[in-house]
């Protein structure tokens, strides 16, 4: 893993993403589209995509009155599905400022040695920093890490995100 | 291609391949068909892809894809690009 920890200085080079912007690069919507913000964009490089999670989220909807504090730890799949979005975003936003127009449906392909090391809960606010590795054709390679606060909580060794067409969804 | 198999390359590829396939070393023969035997998908075939790339530093271009359907052919493709031959 080569990201770094994350600091408080912003060094944007581009314009951070509001979720407006991030509903006209993903396709994903309320309550599956699992970002707030980009912070730090770098095209073709790295991301910093964050996400808060509230008590308010869907996932917590069926949690009886009897529920402890471990019962809320944010989904292991949602924690994986942010993450994956955010490794959509750095991609498809990178290839729409460099004019490509990316089509087709967006499939998360693989994550390997994706490993949870601690959890979030409840007011805490995610921080995905996301980096890409290669891309070949309508398929992105990514690595990167989840924090909440100070506390790493996810590390993904390589990700893969692909582009297909309906037709070839095989 | 005609050039010997360098068994010791083969091997690094297998290697490879039963980890994006996620099979036992056994379950994979030098023939045995991605698709049809280990039901791979074109998502498997570009990470296998993806990997020998950055491992033979090499650059392949996808449309030799359709070709890569067993370990056999993987190799013959991976020889030609990474100039393997003696």
């Amino acid at each position: 893993m080569t990201v770094e920890t994350p600091d408080t200085t912003v060094h944007t080079t581009q314009a951070p993403l509001e979720h407006a912007d991030l509903k006209r690069i993903l396709a994903h919507r309320h309550p599956i589209l699992q970002l707030d913000r980009v912070v730090e964009f770098e095209p073709g490089r790295r991301i910093v995509a964050i996400k808060a999670v509230t008590g308010t989220e869907p996932c917590y909807g069926g949690l009886s009155d009897d529920a402890v504090h471990a019962d809320h730890a944010y989904p292991a799949s949602l924690l994986m599905e942010s993450m994956g979005q955010a490794s959509a975003a750095l991609w498809l936003h990178s290839a729409i400022l460099a004019g490509e127009q990316p089509r087709g449906t967006l499939v998360f392909g693989s994550a390997r040695e994706f490993t949870i090391e601690g959890a979030a809960y409840p007011g805490d606010v995610l921080r995905h920093i996301v980096e890409l590795d290669s891309t070949k054709g309508d398929n992105a390679f990514m690595h990167g890490e989840t924090w909440a606060g100070d506390r790493r909580i996810v590390t993904a060794d390589s990700m893969l995100v692909a582009l297909r067409d309906d037709m070839t969804l095989t | 291609m005609s050039t010997a198999i360098d068994r010791s390359k083969m091997e690094e590829l297998k290697e490879i391949v039963v980890e994006v396939l996620e099979i036992e070393d056994d379950e994979l023969t030098d023939t045995s068909l991605f698709i049809d035997d280990h039901e791979a998908d074109s998502l498997r075939a570009i990470e296998i892809l993806a990997r020998i790339e950055k491992k033979y530093k090499v650059d392949i271009p996808q449309s030799e894809l359709p070709k890569m359907v067993n370990l056999q052919e993987v190799y013959n493709v991976v020889a030609q690009y990474a100039d393997w031959q003696d």
